[in-house]
Formats: C-alpha cells, structure tokens, sequence
C-alpha cells in the first residue's frame, strides 16, 4: 500500500496572492550554485531582493556534541569534515589549539611540513573555489583547467598521506609521517608551472566583460559591515583591513617567511576574486621558501617529528616495539586518552576561508567539557542578509559564490 | 542491582580515573603582567563590577556580572577598540551548579589583542542581546538558544537556526544523549511517513560494532561480486578487470587491459 | 591513467545492426546516465571531481543535471541529516521512472562516523537505493566503477516489461 505522503510546503502560512508585487522565491537547500546546502528565501519586488533569510543547518552533523564525547585524537578526523576543501587547515586548528592547552612545543621538522600542508591547503582551497565560482558565472573552461592544477595537488597531499580529500594528515604534538622522498621535487615542478596556469586564469577572466559585469560593483562589503558581521580572511581584506593572522599573530614558521597579504579597499566581487588570485600566488612564494627549509633540517638532521611528551603523546613506533613504558603509555594514550590540564583555551589560525578558531574547555578529563569551533564561513553566510537586498536575482550567485561558503563549516 | 548512572550529565565518562590523579592548571598569569591588558581592564573595573580576571594563553579572562553584559562590551567596543566579536557561546554547568556559562571572544585589531568576557546566568534566566553591538551576534545568539535554550531578552529574530523549526530538545545540554532522544529517533519517518510506518521502517541502527556477516563479505570482495542472494562458497573465481557482462554489450567495445596504454608521466 | 583505442570500423561500428529492443532500450539507458547533482558534503566535492578533467565522467554519458525532472541517477553524495531528509524524499518523487540511487560514502550508507542526534543513519531510511559506494570520501574512481556497476544492473533488467515501481514501503 502506498503511503500518504505527508510533506507540506514550507511555507504553509505565507500566501502569494498578495497585493503589492512582493514574491517569495525558495532558493536551496539544494541548487547547484549554494555550494552545499544552503536555503535562502527571497522577498522579491520584480527583481530586486527587498529581503533575504538565509536558512542553514541542512549539513548540521553534531561536530560540537561528538567532541565532547571524543578523546581528543580521536576527534581529529572529525575536524576533516569541517571545511572539507582544505582539510589538513582544520586539522592544524584543533591540533595547535589541543597543544597550547597542554603547552607543548613541536619540533622543527614537524612545523615545516605543516607549513608545507597548510599552504598547500590554501592552494587547494583557493582553486576550487576558483573553479566552482567561475562554472556559478557561466565560466565552463576555467572549471576544467583550475580543477586539473587541483588535481596535480590532490596528487601530492595523496602521496604524503594516502587520502585525497580527508587527510587526517597532522596529529596532535606533530606529524605522523615524513615527506616521501619525491615530493619537495614534484611540488617545485607544479609551482614552476602555477604562475603560467594562473596567468590562464587571469586571461580568461580578467578582461572578460561578462566577468566584470557580475563582479565589480557588486556585494560591496563595506568596512563596518564585515568588522560588525565578523567577517575573517579574503572577506575582510577585501574591505580593506589588513588583517592576516599568519602575520599580525604568528603561528608556526610564519614570521621566518617573507610574504604579502594582498588587501583592497573596494570590497566588492571583483575585489575579492583579486585577493584570491594573489593570494595564490603569495602562497606559492611560502612554499618555494619552506621547501628549502625542510632541505635545511635534513641538513642539520632534525629528524624529530614528533613532540616528546610522554604524559600526552605516544612515544615512536621503534620505542613502543621495543621498550615496555612505552608500550604501557601508549595503551593508556590510546584507550583512555590523553588527559590536558584543567583550563580553557582559543586558538585562531588563518585558514583559507578566514580565522578559525577552536574553544576549549577542559576539565582535565580526557574528552573536552566543551568544544566550540568558530567557523570563519558561519558569518559569511550571515552577512547575505544585510548584503543581499538590493541585488537582483543573478547577483545572489555570484556573492554567495566570493563569499566562499563551505557547509560543512558553517553547520559543523 | 542495577549501576546507577546519572542522569544530569549523559555524555561519555571515562571509565577509569586513578583516585590519586590530581589534573595540572593551564598557567594563569596575574593582568598586571601585561600592560595593554592592565589598562583595558582598569577602564572596565572604573565603571562596572569584575568578578575575576586573569590572562590565560595569552589571552585576558575578564568574569562580569550577566547584567552588565550589554554595557560592558559596549565600553570594550567603543573605548576600548575590540572591534570585532569573534564567536560567543555558552557551556552548560547545569549538572554542577545549575548555571550557564556565556564567553564573549573579543578581538582588538590595533592593539593585536583578544580577551574573553564571560558571565554567569541561572538555568532559566535570559541573557540581553548584544545584536546592535555587532551584527554577528545575531546569528551567535541563535545558534546559543538552538543548542542550549538560552532565551535571549531584545533579540530580532530568536528562532532556531541549526536544528529544524520543529525540532525538540537542546542538543549540546549535558543531559541530551550524543545518539539523540526517541524524538530524534524517529523524527525523520514521523515527519515524512508518518508514525505508523514506524514498524515497517525499523528502528535506527545505531551500534557501530554490529556486522552483518554476509554484507561485510560482499562489501571486501572486489573483483569477487556475486549477484545478491547468492550462497558464497568462499570459492568464486576471481573475475578478471573487466566491467562488462559476458559476451560483450551491444555497440560498446568491451575494455581489454592489454590493449591499454598506460600513461605513467603526467605532464606528458 | 589509460588510454583505449577503439576501432569503429571493425568491432561494433556497423552501419546496421541486428538486436533486440531491450537491448537497444538498455543499450540507451545504461548509456546516458544523467545523475541529479546531489552534493550534500565532502563526498559531492569527490562527485564534482568525477566530472571535472581529469576523469571526465561525460565519457560514460553521465552529465549532471540540476533538475530532478532530467536526472536518471540521484547520487547522494553526503551526510543526510534529519534537516534534510524531507527534501531527498520529495526529489526523489519528482524523478521519472526508471530512476536508480547510488549512495555515495559512509555517510549515505550508514551514517557512517556521525552516529549522532542530526543524522540519518542511511538514506535507506528514505528512500531506495540500488548502490552503496564504501568509502568516506570514495574516490572519484570508485564512483566511476560504482556507475559501471550500475550500467550492468541496468542492463539485466527487461526493458519493455512493465517497471516495477520502487518504493521503500
């Protein structure tokens, strides 16, 4: 028998034979240019939006309740699934924030190859979003080459780690793998190459009168709105605020690397689209300096990649094999979980999207009395409602696609 | 007789705790320590009540009291030139001393400063919005009632953000189970199917250590498939890397490994 | 990567062929998989690079298509969550029969690593699937076997005889 399907529409009490004009248009969860799950409802008079409520929590998996039932190791590739385009920054975030809490301090050879990740990340991150905003414009060709340069990074996050997308790559107190012994060449020979790609990018959009049509002038963040919203990262830069946290408030090896943070006073789409751009290249210029810094340490054999730490983090395979306290710390390590000293503790990184903040609240136990996790995209995706009415329809694409929302982030 | 297990708090414990383990403090450090911070801290004290304030990891933990939260991050906003309000949220003490915690995380971009202003409020009492302060906190706000319930007092638009509308319960509250309450259980089925389709659904699989024994051996068994309902004998042949039925498709050339070039060079 | 080469002319390549309609009909249909873009998390990113260069699932017929009405595959490509699960439900039902699901990672499956209060424990609850793909994310490589897999099963079926409409209860 067949059942009665009893879905309703949403929006049982609003009724559209109104007098004046106004329409309401549903948009999501499920469109191809939300870049996940994103709801909007649009009050609309003709074209233009008078107001937007945009509607989230279709992704909401419980991250925040899971940490709290998590031994912090084990909630690490939890953080994988956050902003998904970039993995290996949330892993950082979590695993930077876990080991200010417990003060640990993390050999060289470990930070650099976080470096390493990170940027690589950024790259990452930058292109897809890159490519998805371009194929959300009408721009096909430029989905295609900028998920082939992604392709050629995937290649290389996979030979360090073995996954493509959720790397579960950094461990709290440092690495748990070395760079295999081809990877410092491959990446050079990618960077080598990624100028000439980006300037392909840059031709094909740049001058392009479709692309600047829909991007300058458009979602102008003004400087008090996106302190106000919170906004973080390219949102903010865009708005002119030079805030980058790699350089105001260095973490890791940061402040040994020379590098600049674009920054434009516009605040519009086509402001935002140039950071991106930039950005890709500065993130290049770090690489191309941290890679002689890992050669450096296998110069002055540093090989540690691991902090020692015996209360919190196991000591390395050979010890566990071999010595029994080794062996009997790791099996507590691993069954019961490290337990950090009672405090709490917010740690921001810059990662792709913007600052990403992880709270914690430790009682000394081994599972976190409370985990909160400050997504950059959250208000990113808030600010569509200040910034969305007085834009018509096309426009909400292309501003939901600079904005660079990830769901997976902002509904954790 | 039956353990008894509290109910206040049902998130996992662990299930050993040396009785002589005394956990270490995270250091906290004196604001005096600290110019910028002992400045910003004796603007806040001139006007209004601190009840404690420390800088942890190099941060400044300022206690006020719930009522002056309005008041407090205004003078911080405004005097004081912490700009941007980088998250809040509250941690729910109930099961100890019947209290939520709420932090505001305060970010100062000239000063490269941040501090966290924290408050106490009651199980059932509300908390004033800082909505007009920083936009930012309107969604915050929400997302604080959505997980914990806190009712928020001049609020624009308090209604649940994460959860659905029709959601039951506060889910980041110490007594709500991590796997979710009946309510939860069923709500999809009740929502679509309606609650007589309950028995015919099932109940969630939710036990992570369950296996069924014949779909884990189809699941490992690449290149071994066996149309389902198949006995395995454990003696199927392994079937070649060929994705095609036997004796070929219509009109499509069946794939042959050895005909194959393999490309090992990527930037042929 | 691999590189085949087909020759038209002396395989299959004839101008005039004699067969059967269910194997033209499937020939058709196992050919032209248009799948719904469905990406609900991670794995849509892992779907999305599927279609992109360097897989290129266009080579298989499967072009993505935004509307349900166009689309003969939904590949749930993510975590459902109870938020979510009315929506699967009514795209589904706006699909045109002879419709197919794959349910693309652990998450679709099972609700895999999510076992909390927000999440579907396997679209199964919802709807029909056909397919389950192992993996969290499956590789793009996976969902391309997966989609073969699919075109074999829907090859076996009897075109012309009346479809049995699919329906989880």
């Amino acid at each position: 028998m067949q059942h009665q399907n009893r879905l309703r529409p949403f929006f049982e009490n609003i009724t559209f034979d109104r007098d004046d004009n106004e329409m309401i248009l549903n948009f999501g969860p499920q469109h191809p240019s939300a870049h996940g799950q994103l709801r909007l409802m649009l009050h609309l008079q003709q074209e233009m939006i008078t107001k937007a409520h945009p509607d989230i929590g279709y992704l909401h998996r419980g991250m925040e309740k899971m940490a709290e039932n998590m031994i912090y190791n084990e909630f690490m590739p939890t953080t994988d699934r956050m902003d998904y385009i970039a993995s290996s920054s949330n892993n950082y975030g979590f695993a930077l924030a876990v080991e200010k809490l417990i003060g640990l301090e993390v050999p060289r050879r470990a930070k650099v190859i976080r470096m390493l990740l990170l940027e690589i990340n950024r790259l990452m991150s930058h292109l897809f979003w890159l490519a998805t905003t371009a194929l959300d414009i009408g721009a096909m060709t430029v989905f295609l080459f900028a998920f082939r340069e992604r392709e050629y990074l995937m290649d290389l996050i996979e030979d360090y780690c073995g996954a493509r997308l959720t790397h579960a790559a950094i461990r709290i107190g440092g690495v748990p793998l070395d760079l295999p012994d081809n990877f410092i060449a491959d990446m050079r020979r990618f960077l080598d190459k990624l100028p000439e790609n980006i300037k392909d990018y840059e031709d094909l959009l740049d001058t392009n009168r479709i692309w600047r049509m829909r991007m300058e002038d458009v979602g102008v963040v003004s400087k008090e709105m996106a302190l106000s919203w919170g906004c973080t990262g390219p949102m903010l830069r865009a708005s002119g605020v030079a805030w980058d946290i790699r350089k105001e408030e260095p973490y890791e090896l940061y402040s040994e690397v020379e590098f600049k943070v674009p920054v434009s006073d516009k605040g519009d789409n086509f402001a935002r689209y140039r950071i991106y751009m930039e950005e890709m290249r500065q993130s290049a210029h770090i690489l191309y300096q941290v890679a002689d810094m890992y050669e450096e340490t296998i110069k002055n054999n540093q090989t540690d990649l691991m902090a020692h730490a015996p209360k919190y983090i196991s000591a390395p395979k050979i010890d566990i094999m071999t010595q029994n306290y080794s062996l009997m710390q790791h099996f507590v390590l691993v069954t019961q979980g490290m337990r950090p000293p009672v405090g709490e503790v917010y740690i921001p990184t810059e990662s792709p999207k913007g600052e990403l903040g992880f709270y914690i609240n430790s009682q000394g136990g081994p599972y976190p009395y409370r985990l909160k996790l400050r997504a950059p995209s959250f208000w990113h995706t808030g600010i569509l409602t200040d910034l969305l009415p007085g834009h018509y329809i096309p426009d909400v694409v292309s501003i939901i696609g600079t904005t660079n929302i990830v769901f997976g982030e902002v509904d954790r | 007789m039956r353990a008894y297990t509290p109910k206040d708090d049902v998130q996992a414990k662990s299930y050993y705790t040396d009785r002589f383990y005394v956990s270490p403090q995270v250091a906290k450090q004196d604001v005096s320590s600290d110019e910028v911070f002992a400045a910003d801290l004796e603007a806040i004290k001139a006007k209004f009540e601190v009840l404690e304030a420390y800088i942890q990891v190099e941060q400044m933990v300022v206690y006020i009291n719930a009522k002056d939260n309005v008041d407090v991050i205004k003078l911080v906003k405004e005097e004081l030139d912490y700009t941007q309000l980088s998250e809040m949220s509250a941690i729910d003490w109930i099961a100890k001393s019947g209290q939520f915690e709420i932090f505001y995380q305060m970010l100062s971009m000239g000063k490269r400063k941040r501090i966290r202003i924290k408050c106490f409020i009651g199980k059932d009492e509300a908390i004033n919005s800082v909505e007009k302060l920083f936009r930012s906190a309107d969604w915050s706000e929400r997302e604080m009632y959505d997980m914990f319930g806190i009712e928020v007092n001049n609020h624009p638009f308090l209604k649940r953000i994460l959860m659905p509308y029709d959601w039951e319960g506060y889910p980041l509250l110490k007594t709500y189970p991590l796997e979710g309450d009946e309510f939860a259980a069923w709500y999809e089925v009740d929502k679509i199917y309606g609650k007589e389709a309950r028995d015919i659904i099932g109940p969630e699989i939710r036990d992570t250590a369950r296996v069924d024994r014949y779909d884990s051996e189809r699941f490992g068994r690449l290149g071994h498939e066996v149309p389902k309902g198949t006995k395995i004998t454990g003696n199927e042949p392994k079937t070649p890397l060929a994705y095609q039925e036997e004796g070929g498709v219509f009109m499509i050339d069946r794939f042959d490994e050895e005909k194959s070039v393999i490309i090992t060079d990527r930037n042929r | 990567m691999a590189q085949h080469k087909v020759n038209y002319t002396q395989n299959a390549g004839l101008p005039v062929a004699l067969t059967t309609i269910d194997k033209v009909v499937n020939w058709g249909r196992s050919n032209s998989i248009w799948a719904l873009t469905y990406g609900l998390a991670c794995c849509g990113i892992e779907m999305m690079a599927s279609g992109a260069s360097r897989y290129d699932f266009d080579r298989y017929g499967t072009i993505f298509r935004a509307s349900p009405r166009q689309a003969d595959v939904m590949i749930v490509a993510g975590t459902l969550t109870k938020k979510h699960a009315e929506f699967i439900k009514r795209l589904y039902d706006q699909m045109t029969e002879p419709r197919w699901v794959i349910s693309m990672g652990s998450c679709a499956n099972t609700g895999g690593m999510f076992n909390t209060y927000a999440t579907v424990q396997g679209v199964d609850r919802i709807i029909p699937v056909d397919l389950y793909l192992p993996g969290c994310a499956p590789r793009p490589e996976t969902l391309q076997y997966g989609v073969m897999l699919l075109q074999k099963k829907i090859r076996a079926e009897k075109a012309i005889k009346s479809q049995k409409t699919k329906r989880l209860m």
